[in-house]
This record gives C-alpha cells, sequence and structure tokens, in this order.
C-alpha cells in the first residue's frame, strides 16, 4: 500500500515500476498494488508532485511504502529566474516568504503584508487609502528619477506594477498587485545582490520579487475555503479646537493682527446657534471618517494524478474603509495546470482573471494631490467648528454664491468658514476605477535527456482601468464648471516570450554543473484615452454618458510602446556541496535608448564555501554547529526606467485659440542616454545551530549606483521644456549590514514558540549629481521640502532652521542663511518691516532659497521585523512587529494645524504666546499668518524624529479537534480573530511616521502631508480544508 | 519576433528634426509661439490679474494661497510658486521664439522670403512683448534711474538643452529696453499690414500691433516725444481717432461689447480662447473676478478704489460692468462662465489714445488741447462726463485715473503705479509699499538663482 506522508492518506494511480525494466502497474483507489517480482529487484514507486522512492523487495510480499510530497521539497527550493536551485545551494542574497505568513490578513494586495518579513526589505504602508501601493524598497533607494520600486516576476513572467491610478485622474489609487490574489501565493523569493538578480539584468536594480503561485499537489483533491471579516477605523487622529476655542482663537488673531497693523479691529468669527439655541460644535471627522466592514471569501480546489496537476481558485473580496465611500471589492479566479503529453514533454498554463471596483473619494493622500482643496485628509482639520454641515431645514450647509467663496455655514461668520462642505462632496462626487487584469502564461518543457530540457514561455499581461470621476454643479471642485464628468481608459498590454535550454550534470559524483541559456524578447503597450464634459443638462447627470453643453479637451491621452530584446545565460558548479560557483550574464536591448545605445551587459558572479560539509570542521564543531557558508557575490545590474522616447528631442502639437494648430518645443531629449548601472558587491554567511533549529544569515552589501539619470537642471530662463535634460550625471551608494535569525525557542509536544528577527542598516549617500552637482528638489505638490545633494542622503530635508518663539515679542525666530537670528510678525503699521532682527531693526526676508539647510534624513538607519509564533495544543498566536529608526519627518500636516487664516488648528495652540503667557510654545497669533507656522515655506519646527515600533498584527487561532471535524467529513479547520496596527510606539506628532505623502517618489520621501491617517482593523475567520 | 521591437515611433509627437518640415508645419510653430505668451501663468491670464491685485483696485475674499494672496497682500517671496511660473511660462516663450528664429532661415519647407520675413517679424514681436511683460513685474521701472537698474537675463539665442548655458548675468532694464526697442522695429519693418480674416488681426501681430506695443513700451520709459512719433503712426491728428494705415483700429462704439465681441477694431491684440483651448485651471479672468455662482468670487471691487472715484459715474458705460453681491462689488467685464473663454486683452486701442494724451499732456508746457480730445474720446464712448481740465497737472492726473477706470481688470494698474514711481496704496487690511521697499518688484525666483550662477537676487 501507498500513502502520503502528510496525513497518512491512500495515494492511487502511484505508478509502480520494477527497476531497470519496463514492468510496472499503478496503484488502485485504496493505494493498493500488486506485482509479480523477483526477490533481488528494486521497485520504483513515482508520482507527480511527490518525491520518488525506490524499496528494495528483499523477500517482503507485502510493501508499505510513503510518499513525501513534493512540497517538502519546494520549500528547500528558490526560484532563481528561468530555473530554481536548492536554498543549501543558493550563494546569493535571496529571502524568502511563505504564502501561508501573509494568506489571512486583510489586505488588498500582498506586498502590504511583507513588512518586516525579510531582511533588508523596507515596506511603507503611506496611509490608509484602500488599495493604496506600500512604498517597497529591497536594500534602499536605488535610484533618483527612475523607480526604485523592485522588478516582479508572477511564474516567471515580469508583469506590470506600476501603480495605475497615478496614471490617470490621479486620486484613486489601483495597485496592479492587488490584481493577484494573496491566498494564490505559494512563495515569494526576494532577490537582492547581483548574483541573483543579474538573470534580469537592465531591470534587477532595485531587487526581484518572484512570485511563485500555488501547484496542485498529489493526492485526491483537497478543497479550500478561507474567509475573513473586518472592522477597520482610523489609528490616530488629530485633537482640534471646539468651536469656542476656535472662535476665541480667531478672534485673538485678528485683534492682534488689526492692533500690529494700526487699523481698527472687529471680530471675525461669531458663535452660531441651532434652532434650539445651542452653539454649533461640529467635529468634522464625524462626517468624513466611519467603522468600515470588509469581507472576503476564498476556495480552491487543487490535486494531482500521475500525469497532470491543477490548482483552481475563486477568491471575493469587498473592503470600505475607514474613509467614507472608500471601497474596494476584487473577483477573481486562476487556474494552474500542466500535463505531461508523453514522458518527455509538458503543457502547462498559469492562467488568471481579475476584475476589481474601486471608489475612492478625493483623500489628498496621493501623490501631488496633497493640497486638494477638496481632499478629504485636509478639510476636517481647516473647517471651522462653529458651522454646521447641515441647516435646520435639514438642507447642506452651502450658500450659492460663488465656487470657492461657496464656504460652508458663513450664518455669522465674517470670514470664510472652510474650503468645502466634506459632505456635499461625499454625498455627489465620485471616483472610481474599475480594473480587469488579465495575467497568464502558456509554456511547454520538453525533456531531451534527464539532464537536458528546452522551455518555450509565452505570457500575457493585459490590464485594463476604467477611471471615471464626477465632480457634482452644487458645491467643490465641479461647482464653477456646473458639473464636470471625466472618463479615462488606460490599457496596458504586454507580451513576454521566453525560450531557454537547462542542463544538469553532475559527473564523478562530485562535481554538479548545470546552466541556463536562452532569449527573452517583450513588448509593452501603454495608453489612455479619455473625455471629460462639464456643465450639466439636468442635475440628474453624474456619468460622462449622460448629458452636458460643453465638452472640454481630453484631460490626458497618451500612446507609448517600448520594447525589450535580451539574451541570458548562467551556469553553476559545485563541488561536493562543498565549493560554489555561479556566473550569470545577460545582455538587454531597449528601445527607450538612442540607436547604436540600446545594448547594454549586465553580470553577476558569485561564490560559496560550505565550511560545514568539510570534514574537518564536521570533526571539530560539527555538533555544535549544523551549518556554516561562507558566500560572496559581485556584479552589474542596471535600472530601465527611462521613459519610452528619452532620447528623443520632440514637439508636439496643440492649438492657439481653438482651430489654428500649434507647435511647441515639449521635449529636450539625450542621445547619449544610456543605462543606470548598480554595482553590487555582497558577503555573507549562513549559520544554524543545534541541527539547524536556529539559523541565520548575516550579510554585509554595498550597491555602488552610477550612471544615474537625472533631469540636469537648466536656468528656467533657458527656457527648455521642464527646465531640465535627463543625464547620466549621478552617482551614489547604498550600504549596509542585514542580520536575521530564526529558531524554535520552545520546542514541546505542546508548547511550541518559533522566532524570527531580522535586522537591517542603510546608508544612503549621493556622491555625484549634475553638471556642478546642482541639488535637486523634492515637490510635494505645492511645497518644496527635500532636497538631494551630494554627500547626503537622498531626500533630505531641507528647511528654514526655526528656534522657538521669541519671549519678548511673541515672534517666530528663524535662522537666515548667514546664521543670523531673525524674526517675523505677520502685520506691521506702514512702512514697517514683517523680518527684523532680535534688535528690532530691519533684516532682510527669509526664503526658502536663500535661508533653508538639511535638518534630517527621510531615509531610516535601521529599520526590520520580529515575529513570533506561538502554539499550544490547538491554539496559535501570532505577533508581528516591525520597527525602523534614525530619521526624519516633515510633518507638514503640522503647519496647516498651525496656519493663522481661517483654518481651524490643533488643540495645543492654546498654548501660544499671550502678553500673559510669555514661554508660549507656539508664536503669537496674527490673523492670516500663514508663514510663522510653515505653511509659506517649510521650516524646523516641523522636522521631527520618526523612530517607531510598530505591532503590524496580532492575530489568534484555534483549530478544531479532529474528533470534531472528522464528523463533518474535514482534514482541518480553524478559526481565528486578529488586529491589524494594533500598537505604536512612537514620539511622532503626526498620524503616524510611516506616512508618504508622496508615495513612491525617491526625491521627496518622508513628507506627511494632508494624508488620511493608517487603518486599524480589526477581524475574525474561519479556514476550512476538505 | 515583431521586427521594429527595439525601435517604435512616437505616435504623438513629431521629432526635432521633422519640425520644419513643411510649410503647415511651420505656420504651426508660429502658433506655438503665440501658445507660449498665452500660457495661463503668463499672458493668457495669471500676468494681468496680479498686475492688478498688485494695485488697490482690489480687495481678496478667499484668502486661497494659489489664487494670487501673497501677490496681492505683498507677502510674496522669491519662492512663491506666481514668482517661479510667471518666470517660467515666459521663458519658455522666449526660448520657442529663439529657437524659430534661429532655425527658420534654413528650414527644409519651401516658403516665400517674404513669409519667412513676417514670421520672424512675429517671432521678434513677441519676444519684446514678453521682455516688456517681464521687465514690469520683476525689475524697477526705467523711469527711476533711466533703466540702470538690474534687468532681466536676455536670452537671444534657441536653447534646446545641449551644451551648458545655464549661467547669464541680468542685462540691465535699459539694455532689455534697447533689445525690445530692436525687435519692434524690425518687427514694424517686417510684419504684414494686416490679415485676410479679422480672427488673425486681433490674434496675430501686424504691422499696428507693433507700433502700439513701441508706444506702451515708451511710455514705460518715460520717453514721450518718442511715445508721441509712434502713436501718431496709428492716431491722426483730430477725431474720430482710426488708425489711417493697416488694420484701421479705432473705438468701438459700444464698451461692453469689446468684451463679448472679441473681434472689433478696437482691439489690438488678444489672447484668443475656446472650449477646446482654455485658460486652465484657476487662471481665468472671469473665474478670479466675477461672483458666485459664475465666478470664483476671488477678488471684490475695493469699495475705496476707482469703484468709489467721483470721476467714475453711475451713468458711465464702464461701472455697469460692475455688480453687487450682498455687500460686495464685483467687476462682470468678463462675463463668460465655465470654462471662461473670454478672450483676455493684451492691447486696445483705448490704450494706445490715452497713452498718447499722456504724452502730448507731458511735452506740453500748457494744457495741450489734442489730449485733452484723446481723453474725451475714450471717456466720451462710454458716456463718461466731457472733462475740460484746468491745468497740465489736472490733465495728467484725469488721464491716469482715466486708464484706472478704462482699463480696470485689464492689468494695467501695476504697470501705471511702478512707472510713475507711486507707492502702492493702501486696500483692506494691507498697508502701503513704497517705491524703496523691497516687496515693490517681484523677486528673481530661487529655480533661477539656484542654477544661473551669474544671477542675483534684486536688492
Amino acid at each position: 500500500k501507498v500513502t502520503s506522508s502528510d496525513d497518512g492518506s491512500a495515494l492511487p494511480g502511484v505508478s509502480v515500476q520494477v527497476k531497470g525494466t519496463t514492468k510496472g502497474t499503478q496503484t488502485n483507489n485504496d493505494g493498493n498494488f500488486a506485482i509479480d517480482v523477483n526477490a533481488n529487484e528494486t521497485l520504483v514507486f513515482s508520482f507527480i508532485g511527490m518525491q520518488t522512492s525506490e524499496v528494495p523487495v528483499g523477500g517482503k510480499t507485502v510493501i508499505n511504502v510513503t510518499l513525501a510530497n513534493d512540497g517538502v521539497q519546494l520549500e528547500q527550493l528558490v526560484v532563481v529566474g528561468y530555473g530554481t536551485q536548492n536554498r543549501k545551494d543558493v550563494t546569493s542574497a535571496v529571502s524568502t516568504i511563505k504564502g501561508d505568513a501573509i494568506k489571512s490578513i486583510p489586505a488588498q494586495s500582498f506586498d502590504q503584508l511583507l513588512s518586516g518579513k525579510a531582511a533588508g526589505v523596507n515596506i511603507n504602508i503611506p496611509n490608509g487609502l484602500l488599495n493604496n501601493p506600500p512604498v517597497i524598497r529591497v536594500r534602499g533607494f536605488n535610484s533618483i528619477t527612475s523607480s526604485s520600486y523592485p522588478l516582479i516576476v508572477v511564474d516567471g513572467v515580469i508583469v506590470f506594477s506600476q501603480d495605475a491610478g497615478s496614471v490617470g485622474p490621479g486620486g484613486i489609487a489601483a495597485n496592479p498587485l492587488s490584481d493577484i490574489n494573496p491566498n494564490d501565493i505559494e512563495t515569494i523569493d526576494i532577490l537582492k545582490d547581483a548574483a541573483a538578480t543579474a538573470i534580469y539584468g537592465s531591470r534587477a536594480a532595485n531587487g526581484v520579487l518572484v512570485i511563485t503561485t500555488k501547484k496542485g499537489k498529489a493526492g485526491k483533491a483537497t478543497i479550500t475555503y478561507d474567509s475573513n471579516f473586518g472592522w477597520t477605523k482610523p489609528y490616530r487622529t488629530f485633537d482640534l479646537l471646539n468651536a469656542s476655542e476656535y472662535i476665541m482663537m480667531k478672534n485673538e488673531a485678528e485683534k492682534n493682527r488689526a492692533t500690529l497693523a494700526g487699523q481698527t479691529y472687529s471680530p471675525l468669527y461669531f458663535e452660531n446657534l441651532d434652532p434650539n439655541g445651542k452653539p454649533y460644535d461640529t467635529n468634522w471627522y464625524d462626517y468624513v471618517f466611519q467603522t468600515g466592514f470588509q469581507q472576503s471569501h476564498n476556495i480552491n480546489i487543487s490535486g494531482a494524478t500521475p500525469k497532470s496537476s491543477y490548482y483552481f481558485s475563486g477568491g471575493y473580496t469587498n473592503q470600505e474603509g475607514f474613509l467614507k465611500k472608500n471601497t474596494f471589492e476584487r473577483k477573481n479566479a486562476r487556474l494552474n495546470i500542466s500535463h505531461n503529453v508523453t514522458e518527455k514533454l509538458i503543457f502547462g498554463a498559469n492562467v488568471t482573471y481579475s476584475s476589481s471596483d474601486a471608489f475612492a473619494p478625493n483623500s489628498g493622500s496621493l501623490q501631488g494631490t496633497n493640497f486638494n482643496t477638496g481632499g478629504l485628509g485636509r478639510v476636517p482639520l481647516v473647517t471651522a467648528p462653529n458651522v454646521p454641515a447641515f441647516l435646520p431645514d435639514g438642507s447642506y450647509n452651502i450658500n450659492t454664491t460663488g465656487a470657492l467663496a461657496n464656504t460652508p455655514g458663513n450664518l455669522l461668520n465674517k470670514d470664510r468658514s472652510g474650503f468645502y462642505n466634506p459632505v456635499v462632496l461625499l454625498d455627489l462626487d465620485k471616483a472610481t476605477a474599475q480594473t480587469d487584469r488579465f495575467l497568464s502564461n502558456i509554456y511547454a518543457t520538453y525533456n531531451f535527456t534527464k539532464n537536458l530540457s528546452f522551455r518555450t514561455d509565452y505570457g500575457i499581461d493585459n490590464q485594463t482601468v476604467d477611471s471615471r470621476t464626477f465632480n457634482n454643479p452644487i458645491h467643490g471642485d465641479g461647482f464653477a464648471a456646473k458639473g464636470v464628468a471625466s472618463n479615462y481608459l488606460y490599457k496596458s498590454t504586454r507580451w513576454t516570450w521566453q525560450n531557454y535550454v537547462n542542463y544538469n550534470q553532475k559527473f564523478a559524483d562530485k562535481h554538479t554543473v548545470s546552466a541556463t541559456l536562452g532569449t527573452e524578447q517583450q513588448y509593452t503597450k501603454r495608453n489612455m484615452w479619455s473625455g471629460s464634459r462639464q456643465t450639466v443638462a439636468d442635475p440628474f447627470f453624474d456619468t460622462y454618458e449622460g448629458n452636458y453643453t460643453v465638452n472640454n479637451n481630453p484631460p490626458f491621452n497618451f500612446f507609448t510602446e517600448n520594447g525589450f530584446q535580451s539574451y541570458f545565460g548562467r551556469v553553476t558548479y559545485d563541488f561536493a556541496k562543498r565549493y560554489y560557483f555561479t556566473a550569470s550574464l545577460r545582455r538587454d536591448g531597449l528601445s527607450a535608448l538612442a540607436a547604436g545605445k540600446k545594448f547594454g551587459n549586465f553580470y553577476g558572479v558569485s561564490a560559496g564555501w560550505n565550511l560545514s560539509e568539510e570534514t574537518f570542521f564536521k570533526d571539530a564543531l560539527g555538533d555544535k554547529i549544523s551549518t556554516l557558508k561562507l558566500r560572496t557575490s559581485y556584479g552589474k545590474v542596471g535600472n530601465a526606467g527611462i521613459s519610452d522616447y528619452a532620447s528623443l528631442s520632440l514637439y508636439d502639437f496643440s492649438n492657439y485659440g481653438g482651430s489654428a494648430p500649434a507647435l511647441y518645443f515639449s521635449q529636450a531629449g539625450n542621445p547619449d542616454l544610456k543605462w543606470e548601472t548598480s554595482t553590487k558587491l555582497d558577503i555573507g554567511l549562513n549559520f544554524g545551530f543545534l541541527k539547524d533549529r536556529i539559523t541565520g544569515e548575516l550579510t554585509y552589501y554595498k550597491n555602488n549606483i552610477d550612471g544615474l539619470i537625472l533631469n540636469s537642471p537648466l536656468s528656467p530662463s533657458m527656457g527648455v521644456p521642464g527646465n531640465s535634460v535627463a543625464k547620466n550625471v549621478g552617482s551614489m551608494y547604498n550600504q549596509g549590514v542585514e542580520f536575521s535569525i530564526s529558531g524554535a525557542v520552545i520546542n514541546n509536544k505542546a508548547f511550541r514558540w518559533n522566532t524570527t528577527l531580522n535586522f537591517a542598516t542603510q546608508k544612503n549617500e549621493v556622491t555625484a549629481l549634475a553638471e556642478g552637482n546642482s541639488d535637486i528638489f523634492g515637490v510635494t505638490q505645492l511645497e518644496t521640502a527635500n532636497i538631494t545633494r551630494v554627500g547626503y542622503a537622498l531626500g533630505s530635508l531641507y528647511v528654514v532652521e526655526t528656534r522657538g518663539v521669541n519671549p519678548a515679542t511673541g515672534q517666530r525666530i528663524y535662522v537666515n542663511g548667514k546664521g543670523q537670528e531673525v524674526q517675523y510678525s505677520h502685520a506691521v503699521a506702514t512702512g514697517k518691516s514683517r523680518w527684523t532682527f532680535l534688535d528690532g531693526t530691519t533684516a532682510p526676508a527669509i526664503t526658502a532659497a536663500a535661508d533653508s539647510k538639511i535638518m534630517g534624513n527621510t531615509i531610516p538607519k535601521f529599520y526590520g521585523g520580529w515575529d513570533n509564533n506561538f502554539s499550544y495544543k490547538k491554539f496559535d498566536l501570532s505577533i508581528s512587529l516591525i520597527y525602523s529608526a534614525g530619521f526624519y519627518v516633515y510633518n507638514g500636516t503640522k503647519a496647516g494645524l498651525h496656519d493663522q487664516r481661517f483654518w481651524n488648528n490643533a488643540s495645543d495652540i492654546l498654548d501660544r504666546w499671550t502678553e500673559t503667557n510669555t514661554n508660549g510654545s507656539w508664536p503669537r497669533v496674527v490673523y492670516g499668518d500663514n508663514i510663522s507656522n510653515g505653511s509659506s515655506f517649510p521650516i524646523s519646527n516641523n522636522v521631527e524624529k520618526g523612530d517607531f515600533i510598530k505591532c503590524r498584527n496580532i492575530a489568534l487561532g484555534y483549530n478544531l479537534p479532529a474528533n470534531v471535524i472528522n464528523k463533518i467529513k474535514l482534514t482541518n479547520a480553524r478559526v481565528f480573530a486578529q488586529v491589524t496596527n494594533a500598537f505604536m510606539l512612537t514620539k511622532y506628532s503626526g498620524t503616524d511616521p510611516e506616512t508618504s505623502s508622496n508615495g513612491n517618489s525617491n526625491l521627496a520621501p518622508g513628507i506627511d502631508r494632508n494624508s488620511i491617517p493608517q487603518a486599524r482593523t480589526l477581524s475574525c475567520g474561519l479556514s476550512l480544508t476538505f | 519576433c515583431k521586427e521594429d521591437l527595439l525601435d517604435p515611433v512616437p505616435k504623438t509627437s513629431v521629432s526635432d528634426l521633422s519640425a520644419y518640415d513643411t510649410p503647415d508645419r511651420i505656420e504651426s510653430l508660429v502658433n506655438g509661439l503665440y501658445r507660449g505668451v498665452k500660457n495661463g501663468n503668463f499672458l493668457g491670464g495669471r500676468y494681468f490679474i496680479y498686475n492688478d491685485i498688485r494695485g488697490e483696485e482690489f480687495l481678496n475674499q478667499t484668502n486661497n494661497g494659489v489664487t494670487g494672496l501673497q501677490t496681492w497682500n505683498f507677502t510674496i517671496n522669491a519662492s512663491s510658486n506666481e514668482v517661479n511660473n510667471l518666470w517660467s511660462s515666459a521663458y519658455a516663450a522666449i526660448n520657442n521664439m529663439n529657437l524659430f528664429l534661429d532655425k527658420v532661415d534654413a528650414a527644409p519647407a519651401k516658403i516665400a522670403t517674404d513669409k519667412v520675413a513676417n514670421y520672424k517679424g512675429e517671432a521678434r514681436f513677441l519676444r519684446a512683448l514678453s521682455y516688456f511683460s517681464l521687465l514690469n513685474i520683476y525689475a524697477q521701472p526705467y523711469t527711476k534711474d533711466n533703466g540702470a537698474s538690474l534687468g532681466l537675463p536676455l536670452r537671444l539665442k534657441g536653447e534646446t538643452g545641449a551644451g551648458n548655458s545655464n549661467n547669464l548675468k541680468r542685462s540691465t532694464v535699459a539694455e532689455v529696453y534697447a533689445q525690445i526697442l530692436d525687435d519692434l522695429n524690425f518687427a514694424e519693418t517686417n510684419l504684414p499690414a494686416s490679415y485676410a480674416l479679422q480672427d488673425l488681426n486681433v490674434t496675430r501681430a501686424h504691422k499696428n500691433t507693433a507700433i502700439a506695443l513701441k508706444v506702451k513700451v515708451y511710455l514705460a520709459m518715460g520717453k514721450y516725444a518718442e511715445l508721441a512719433t509712434e502713436a501718431a503712426k496709428i492716431v491722426p491728428a483730430a477725431a474720430p481717432f482710426k488708425a489711417a494705415t493697416g488694420v484701421g483700429h479705432e473705438l468701438n462704439a459700444n464698451f461692453a461689447a469689446i468684451f463679448t465681441n472679441y473681434r472689433t477694431l478696437e482691439s489690438i491684440l488678444s489672447m484668443p480662447m475656446a472650449t477646446n483651448d482654455v485658460p486652465g485651471t484657476q487662471n481665468q479672468l472671469a473665474f478670479y473676478y466675477l461672483p458666485g455662482p459664475t465666478g470664483g468670487g476671488e477678488f471684490s471691487l475695493n469699495p475705496t478704489g476707482i469703484y468709489g472715484s467721483a470721476s467714475f459715474a453711475d451713468t458711465d458705460d464702464r461701472k455697469k460692468l460692475t455688480s453687487t453681491s450682498g455687500t460686495r462689488i464685483y467687476l462682470t467685464k468678463f462675463p463668460g462662465a465655465s470654462p471662461y473663454i473670454d478672450w483676455v486683452p493684451v492691447m486696445r486701442y483705448a490704450e494706445v489714445l490715452l497713452s498718447y494724451a499722456e504724452a502730448k499732456a507731458r511735452l506740453a508746457t500748457g494744457v495741450d488741447a489734442s489730449a485733452v480730445a484723446l481723453l474725451n474720446a475714450v471717456r466720451g464712448r462710454s458716456k463718461g462726463s466731457v472733462l475740460a481740465p484746468a491745468t497740465k497737472a489736472d490733465l495728467i492726473t484725469a488721464i491716469l485715473t482715466e486708464r484706472r477706470i478704462e482699463f480696470l481688470g485689464e492689468g494695467v494698474r501695476s504697470f501705471d503705479i511702478t512707472r510713475t514711481g507711486s507707492p502702492f496704496p493702501a486696500k483692506g487690511p494691507v498697508n502701503a509699499v513704497s517705491p524703496s521697499q523691497s516687496e515693490y518688484v517681484w523677486p528673481i525666483p530661487t529655480t533661477e538663482l539656484a542654477v544661473n550662477k551669474d544671477c542675483v537676487q534684486n536688492p
């Protein structure tokens, strides 16, 4: 009888063969078999997806065999690109994350769940907007103007990873990785050094995430069902002034202003009473945030017969954010199948289709939208609390004059009460993105011999994003236009065709050689067409297809193509599992580069010495140290994030006055443009103690990045488009140490505690920039608080230093470029200067350009994660912590929270300077002052340390006992409850130091500007296996 | 295998190598030059708005930092968006003109030489207009010290991004004016006298356009004799005032109609708009000045500004282009609703008349009768009372006052304040700004100073 080592179940259809003959049979449905053999013969048991077993007959009449699942073997395999390697033989830097580690945590995409899971992989969740792509950095920032986002490979095919939401109207996040169901993922291998990534050549500089989806495993069909229900809320919000404090503060500010300017004071803000005579006191957060509900259901059926394996899955998730109206719904299906047509020929396909619907109100939380008037991250902070959302008659509190003057609740207020009434925007505006993604590859493998195979693989990645926005005619951004509807259709199409041979041979029992040689071609087309119409014919219409009286110009159209032509090869050699050598080479041609400069060569070499396999080592230390492997690698890879026509100088057409075609210089190209290159050195040590009960890894790396393509700044007076031209002029390096250790701390039968800790340091320094090493500024829509300067880390904070409040005058003290202290008064008498030295004499005005300095790095000096898994009998508990330290955040939101225009303030403004509180921590309030708080230009008062420890997830599970589940024909059942973002330890005063208002930007990281907070989610779920 | 995998050709742009290949493309390039100055940050809107709101006629109503608040209350600084965006837009336009002037003679396209001369005249006219506009806002007025102050980096060669010409000193105001006049003299010689279509007479430069700009340039320089010489080319000595050569410019009988029928003979140059060529968000005159629900109500009229002046009677046609909404008064001269496609007037014949009148008034020893006639021609058209100033000073004051009434919202006020060396008067909560204060003119933007190491900031 043949059974599975996994669960002891019988294996039908196992091939049973007499070794060296053609005689054979198969097991029946109960796993039994019968065969006539001689006592000196050997039986070979083989089954797809299982390890082959050889059993000498030796005179036995009953032979019971257990076959181990190939899955066990798979766990030891590392996917290295166009092939796999045994984990033990790997001499490059690769981290592996199991799909099981992330499958049950609520998220829109798997990448959101990787924080802290692998050393040297830093993942930031920018904020709580659904489907906002996380910022992924493998060993730091590896580019300045190109992307620092890693290459994503799914089942061998390079797929789209650019946020499709950033391509269209903006404001709707659409992470393309959310089209991959986290439940379908078997493993994620993260390739970090040049030896591992060189096979991907020009696209490997940022590391590679290789995703392998699940395959059917031998045995009878398994059905798995997973579900998850969750409730989500904003994690931290601000404490704001209430209505009476607001009225007091703004009038005090106006009084100070009038007095200082030598004018007559009259109050601006008044108590507004509701019909019951009670003053309005509105907490605008109540109208913008909610407790969102989410649920996910996944089912998969998988299995394998001797010739075929199959994995079929279907998933559904429907999520509401804590931001009202923010939703994400996805339906997806996957079929992974492979079939042995003959002994030598295998056909297979991985096919997935995913359809998602997202609704994202104007959150102001994505790059380039942070200062949007209607951004709901900011609206609750700036709107006056002494006016209501609704008037007593139940109508919206808006007036009918003017778009921006169309402020909620002017009631008795003499000045504005806010930008927009958020309730109207939430009720009537729309912003949706509907994504269809078809991602699949079909392949054939032909095994010429046991050692030589050929594979051809054709992949398709088609993505269509249909984005629609509508701004209502009665209030907000659509008011002036009397309603605006815009539709955007973004299509990206890619095909990839790979052909390669794999060769494997062992000589003289000690020399193992393998080689891979192949070609790849890839073609990508991206285009968008769009339309916009305004002035609704009737308020009933809220879609573009309705009726409008004005057709606008299409807001965004483009059509662009690129192609890659590549050749690659890899050779690995090991001697007796002791000495290892690997070399890989790739030659890439990219269409974006100028003729004659399209091709580049990239390579990686590595070597390893498995000390623990040496006899002398085994003799001396073998009982204590079970694994000790030294490895090193070196190589050069590239970054291909070059816009499709970057080498060309272009003229674009538009029109003059509507009908006359107008042609103008639109892009200064550079025909000398080349690849950015990244030279990576890696020295590492893998170790294991106590029979590998404790294992770990220590690595030092250094990446030298050269030929960085920078928009070499040109004087604006030269008038060149974009005031810059792209050149290969920059260089920088990243270096650091990574350490990870994991082990079974306690390993009793009843109680187990496994822990994994990882730690990484990183140092980034820019060593050369464009001619004259000109600084590069990082822009946050309307504000510039980052600089990239030689000798400093990329995207450092660049602000004007402030030194608190002058107790004598109540004015903010600034330090100018010459190191002199000056103070600012927003209101002064005629002829007086706003800027004075502390002795009262006139000082030159502070400007961001002349007086800013570098006041902190935004890239953490160290970061990592700590996972703990406990199990006690049928209970399991996992706690995931992440941490990050040694970096600064520009808390731009804090500027707004202390702005002295009509904006509401954080309640700490109560400690402002007054004549009786001369030690106040905030300057004397002066109405209209947008300079003393940092709204006009960034100041160091808003720079804060970002150090944090965060509990990303706590999950408690319970596995139902076998006697219960067997009754209902289940093989496994688990229920669980968990908290995501359970707690955080930080001194940061904003909502979250992880916030990245500029998303994936290299040049403007570490900015927290008007973003919505992070989410905390409480969820529970169920996992069943039949 | 795809044969052209590595050689895709852009489908939405043309290469610089083929931009001059056909006569149609060259015509398109010329239109592109106008499109450059028509940028919403420049002459397509904001330039004129800034010039108005720096003056005392308007009050800010929305406290919105991106719609000129800092310009209005004089808290603007070198890194302000207004300062950077206007500069960049203007110089991008200038570079297109320089590139065109460098390349058009050697263009592969077959076009007649006189046509090339016309085109070059347009390019140089637009370059003069651009530099003149920049001088008015980033540099001290010529009249302060005969142009000895720092002017602008004077870029006269096309820049493609190759090579390094980042650094360029600011020429003096006088040097920039010399170039402007050189360009305008060339333009006057080479531009066509008129176009077949009245549309083009308003939206493209012709001889009289160049002359009219020279009138304005000499006014800025305080060179009244030269002004009078130029003005005389297009303004006859006596009423009816109608240009005798080229496009027959004259006052349009109906004042309001100039701003709705954009093609009258009064409009010398306007920036044309259409639903498929809009000024862009928050660049539109009507959005700034019209009250809701049509406009954004960004700026209302200051009741103590020209609106409240005794010279500006309620019966005046021009006052009819204002309206009261609540307690506030708004300018309704530009009546368009979203998408706000009112054409933006750059120069009107009325301005030539009043400039001419001012020059005559200033040149004469007593009260110049022909100046009074010109003044009353403009005033009378809108049913303003007939004026008879008693002294030369009264006449000059009356003309300056008339300009405030006539060009309210047309971007003339700040120009008149600085060229006459007057302080910016106080308004609402904003105090007066004297010519000696650094806020009197805009600073050079930080983006320029950061890269152009030879460029220095205004004092």
